[in-house]
C-alpha cells in the first residue's frame, strides 16, 4: 500500500527534474556562442515504480545524468584534417615570403639584372675603347651581384624566421601539454566522485583540436577520465604528467605547423638557396672562364677573374672582382692578343661571346626554372591550403550541426521543460487540494 | 534525422563565404588596378617562366636593334669615305694621263706632282676618319691613327676585322683596314701615286703610260670592290633591322598575351563577383539575427 504522500513526493520529483533540464537549457544558452562548447542535455528518465502488491505503480522522472552530446568520429576526422590545414597554412606563409622576395615577373628581379648584364656585354662589344660603356658594365654587374646577394639574404632571412617559428611552436605545445596534463588530474578526480565534469572535458577538446593544428597528434582515452597524448610520435601527455618535449622528440613529423616549419628550414629553403648558388656559380665560373681567353685594354694581357666569389655560398657572395671594379679598362674585351698596347682597341669579340652566355641554359635558364619551382610550390601550397580549409570546415559544420547550441531548439526547450515544470506544480496542488479534502472534511461525524 | 542548423554553424559559415567572396574581389581589383594577369610567380609557373623568357628575348632583341644600328652608321661614313677616296682616284687618273702626255712641258708636269703630293695627303686624311673618337680604317686599332701624313706612308693599323652581332649567333663584319683600301709604301693606291710622281718628277712617260696607269686602274677597282661590299652589308644591315622589328612586334604581343589582364573579360568578373559579395553581406544581415526568440511573446 502507497503512502498517502506518494503522489505529492511524484509531483515533487518532476518539479526538481523539469528544473534541472530547465538549468541545463539555460547553460546551454548562454554558451551559445563559447568555442569548443558541446551542448548538454539531462538525461530523464523515470523512476523506480512502487510495487503495490497488486502492480507496478510509476513514481515520477529523475535526472540520471547530463551528458555532452558529441560524436567522436568527427572529432577523429576534424583533427586529422585540422593537422593538414596547419601543415599547408604555415608551408604557404614561408612560401609566400620567398615568392615576395623574387619579385617576378618584374623590372627588378634577377632575370631583368641577368638580361641587363648581358646587354651591356654588348655595349662593350660595339664600343670597346669607350670608358663610358665599360663603366656601365661594371655597374651592371654590381647591381646583378647585389641583387643576387639580396635574394639569397631573403631566403637566408625566411629560413631562420622559420627556425624560430619551430622552437616557438615546440613550446606552444608544451604549454598545451601541460595544460592537458592539469585538466585530466581534475577530470579523474571528478570522475572518482561519481561526476560527470563536461565543461572541463571541453576545454581538453578545445586542447587537443589547437594541437591538431601544431602537429600530428593521437589520443587515447584511459577508463580513468584521462586521455594520453602523443605528438609527432613522442609521449606528450601521460595521465596526469606532461613530458617537456624537445626537437629531437619528434621523432615522426607527419603534419601539422612543425612539420611544415622543419620541411621548410631544412628541405625546401637550403633546396632553393642551392639552386640559386648553383646559378650563381654557373654564371661566374661561364663569364670568368670567357674573360681570361681575352685581352684586356690597359696592358693587352688575358682577362683576370670578372666576378669573385667563396665556393658554397656563391649567391650571398658574388661580386665584381676589386680589380676591374677599380679599373674598367681591365676588361678583357678583345679576343686578340695585342701586338702593342691599343693594338686591338677596337676588338670586342670576347665581349661578344660573354654576352652570349645570357642563352646558357645553366643560367639564366637554370634561373628561370628555379624561378618556375618556387612559383609552383607557393601555387600548390595555395591550392592544398583552400582544400583541406574547405574540408575542415565541412567537418567543423557537422561537429557543430552535432554538438553546437541552436537557439530555436533550445528555445523550444524552455517552453517545454517550462511547461513541464508548471504542469508539475498543478499535479502537486491537486495532491494537496486531495489531502485537504480528506483531513478537512472527512470523519466529522463525531465532530 | 535531418541536419541540426546550429547558430554557430550559420554565422561561420555566411562568414567564410563573405570572406570567400571579398578575397575573390580583391584579387580581381588588383588585376584590374595594375592590368596585369601575373602579378607573382606564383599566380601562374608556367606562363610566369614563358614571360621572363620573352622578357630576356626581348631584351636581347632591342640589344641586337642597337648593334645594328651602330653598325649602320659606321658603314654609311664608310660608304660615304670610300666615294670621297674613288673620286680622288678619278682625278689621279686623269692628272696621270695629262702628265704622260708628251706634249706637257717639265713645268706643266711639276704642278700635277703638286696637285699628286696634296692629294696623297688627302687619301689619308679620309683614310684616317673617325666615328666618335674611333678611326674606323685601322683595322681592329681603333685608337691609333692608322696613316701619319708627310713624306711616310707607313700603315699603322692591322689587318683585324671587327665583328658585330646582329641576331642570335649572327655575326657580321665591321671594317675595312686602310691597307687594302689605299695601301701603304710598298703597294696599293698610295704605292702607285708616290710611283707616278717619281716618274713624273723624272720626265719618265713611258712608265706614266703603262705601270702607272694599270696600278692606278687597279688600285681604283679595288676601292670600288670595297665600296660593294659595305653596301652589300649594308643591305644586309636594312634587311637585319626590319626582321627584328618584326621580331620584336611579336615578342611583345606574345608577353602582352602571357602577362597582360583581358580587361573586358576582368571587368566583367569583377562586376559578377561584386554582386556575388554584396548579396552575401546582404544574406549574413539577415540569417543571423533571427531566431525562435524573435517570434516568442
Amino acid at each position: 500500500m502507497a503512502s498517502t504522500f506518494f503522489g505529492v513526493e511524484t509531483a515533487l520529483r518532476g518539479i526538481l527534474a523539469q528544473q534541472r533540464a530547465l538549468e541545463v537549457t539555460s547553460h546551454n544558452i548562454t554558451n551559445a556562442g563559447t568555442a569548443g562548447f558541446t551542448r548538454q542535455k539531462a538525461e530523464l528518465v523515470a523512476s523506480s515504480p512502487y510495487d503495490t502488491g497488486k502492480g507496478l505503480v510509476g513514481a515520477g522522472v529523475d535526472v540520471q545524468g547530463y551528458q555532452r552530446v558529441r560524436d567522436n568520429f568527427i572529432d577523429i576526422q576534424l583533427r586529422a584534417q585540422t593537422m593538414k590545414t596547419g601543415y599547408a597554412q604555415a608551408r604557404q606563409d614561408g612560401l609566400q615570403q620567398i615568392t615576395g622576395a623574387l619579385s617576378e615577373p618584374g623590372t627588378n628581379g634577377l632575370n631583368s639584372l641577368l638580361s641587363k648584364f648581358f646587354s651591356s656585354w654588348q655595349d662593350v662589344a660595339n664600343s670597346p675603347e669607350d670608358g663610358a660603356s665599360r663603366a656601365a658594365l661594371a655597374q651592371n654587374a654590381q647591381a646583378l651581384s647585389t641583387g643576387f646577394r639580396d635574394l639569397s639574404g631573403q631566403i637566408g632571412v625566411v629560413t631562420s624566421q622559420t627556425g624560430l617559428a619551430v622552437t616557438d611552436t615546440i613550446s606552444q605545445i608544451n604549454s598545451i601539454g601541460q595544460r592537458i596534463a592539469t585538466l585530466n588530474a581534475t577530470i579523474t578526480a571528478a570522475i572518482t566522485t561519481g561526476n560527470q565534469p563536461n565543461d572541463l572535458l571541453d576545454q581538453r577538446d578545445t586542447l587537443l583540436d589547437q594541437l591538431g593544428t601544431f602537429t600530428n597528434v593521437s589520443w587515447t582515452e584511459n577508463a580513468n577520465g584521462t586521455t594520453d597524448v602523443t605528438v609527432g610520435g613522442a609521449a606528450l601527455v601521460s595521465g596526469s604528467s606532461a613530458t617537456t618535449l624537445v626537437e629531437s622528440d619528434f621523432t615522426s613529423l607527419t603534419s601539422g605547423k612543425l612539420a611544415a616549419l622543419v620541411e621548410l628550414r631544412d628541405t625546401t629553403l637550403p633546396g632553393y638557396l642551392t639552386q640559386l648558388n648553383s646559378v650563381a656559380k654557373s654564371l661566374a665560373d661561364k663569364v670568368n672562364t670567357q674573360h681570361a681567353l681575352g685581352y684586356d685594354l690597359a696592358t693587352g694581357a688575358p682577362g683576370g677573374s670578372f666576378f669573385t666569389y667563396t665556393a658554397g655560398s656563391e649567391a650571398s657572395t658574388l661580386g665584381l672582382s676589386a680589380a676591374i671594379a677599380g679599373d674598367t679598362s681591365l676588361i678583357a674585351a678583345s679576343d686578340t692578343a695585342p701586338s702593342s698596347i691599343g693594338a686591338q682597341a677596337g676588338n670586342g669579340s670576347n665581349a661578344i661571346a660573354i654576352a652570349n652566355l645570357i642563352s646558357d641554359p645553366t643560367i639564366a635558364g637554370s634561373y628561370v626554372s628555379l624561378v618556375t619551382k618556387i612559383g609552383s610550390d607557393t601555387q600548390e601550397s595555395t591550392r592544398e591550403l583552400a582544400n583541406s580549409t574547405a574540408l575542415a570546415s565541412t567537418l567543423d559544420a557537422r561537429r557543430q550541426s552535432v554538438s553546437g547550441v541552436s537557439l530555436d531548439e533550445e528555445m523550444t526547450n524552455l517552453i517545454k521543460f517550462q511547461r513541464g515544470f508548471q504542469a508539475a506544480s498543478r499535479a502537486l496542488n491537486t495532491m494537496d487540494d486531495m489531502l485537504e479534502l480528506i483531513i478537512t472534511r472527512t470523519g466529522r461525524a463525531g465532530l | 534525422m535531418t541536419l541540426r542548423v546550429t547558430s554557430g554553424m550559420t554565422s561561420s559559415v555566411v562568414l567564410a563565404d563573405i570572406q570567400n567572396a571579398s578575397a575573390k574581389v580583391a584579387a580581381l581589383q588588383q588585376k584590374l588596378s595594375s592590368g596585369k594577369e601575373l602579378t607573382s610567380a606564383s599566380d601562374n609557373p608556367y606562363a610566369v617562366s614563358r614571360a621572363l623568357q620573352l622578357r630576356n628575348d626581348l631584351v636581347s632583341n632591342q640589344q641586337y636593334q642597337r648593334n645594328v644600328s651602330d653598325a649602320t652608321s659606321w658603314h654609311s661614313v664608310t660608304d660615304s669615305t670610300l666615294g670621297h677616296i674613288s673620286d680622288y682616284v678619278l682625278r689621279a687618273r686623269d692628272l696621270v694621263l695629262q702628265g704622260a702626255n708628251e706634249t706637257n712641258g717639265p713645268g706643266g708636269r711639276s704642278a700635277i706632282v703638286a696637285e699628286l703630293t696634296q692629294m696623297v695627303d688627302s687619301i689619308k686624311s679620309e683614310a684616317n676618319t673617325q666615328i666618335a673618337g674611333r678611326y674606323i680604317f685601322a683595322g681592329s686599332a681603333t685608337t691609333t691613327k692608322p696613316y701619319a701624313l708627310g713624306a711616310s706612308d707607313t700603315y699603322a693599323g692591322n689587318t683585324d676585322t671587327i665583328k658585330r652581332e646582329i641576331g642570335p649567333g649572327v655575326q657580321i663584319d665591321l671594317n675595312e683596314a686602310g691597307s687594302a683600301v689605299i695601301g701603304d709604301s710598298t703597294a696599293g693606291l698610295l704605292k702607285s701615286l708616290r710611283d707616278a710622281i717619281t716618274h713624273l718628277d723624272a720626265g719618265d712617260t713611258a712608265s706614266l703610260q703603262t705601270t702607272d696607269l694599270t696600278s692606278l686602274l687597279s688600285a681604283q677597282d679595288a676601292v670600288i670592290n670595297i665600296r660593294a661590299q659595305v653596301g652589300a652589308r649594308q643591305t644586309r644591315l636594312d634587311t637585319a633591322t626590319s626582321r627584328l622589328q618584326e621580331v620584336e612586334q611579336t615578342q611583345t604581343d606574345l608577353l602582352s598575351k602571357t602577362e597582360d589582364a583581358d580587361m573586358a573579360k576582368t571587368y566583367v568578373d569583377f562586376s559578377t563577383q561584386q554582386a556575388v559579395y554584396q548579396a552575401a553581406l546582404k544574406a549574413g544581415s539577415q540569417i543571423v539575427q533571427s531566431s525562435l526568440l524573435d517570434f516568442l511573446r
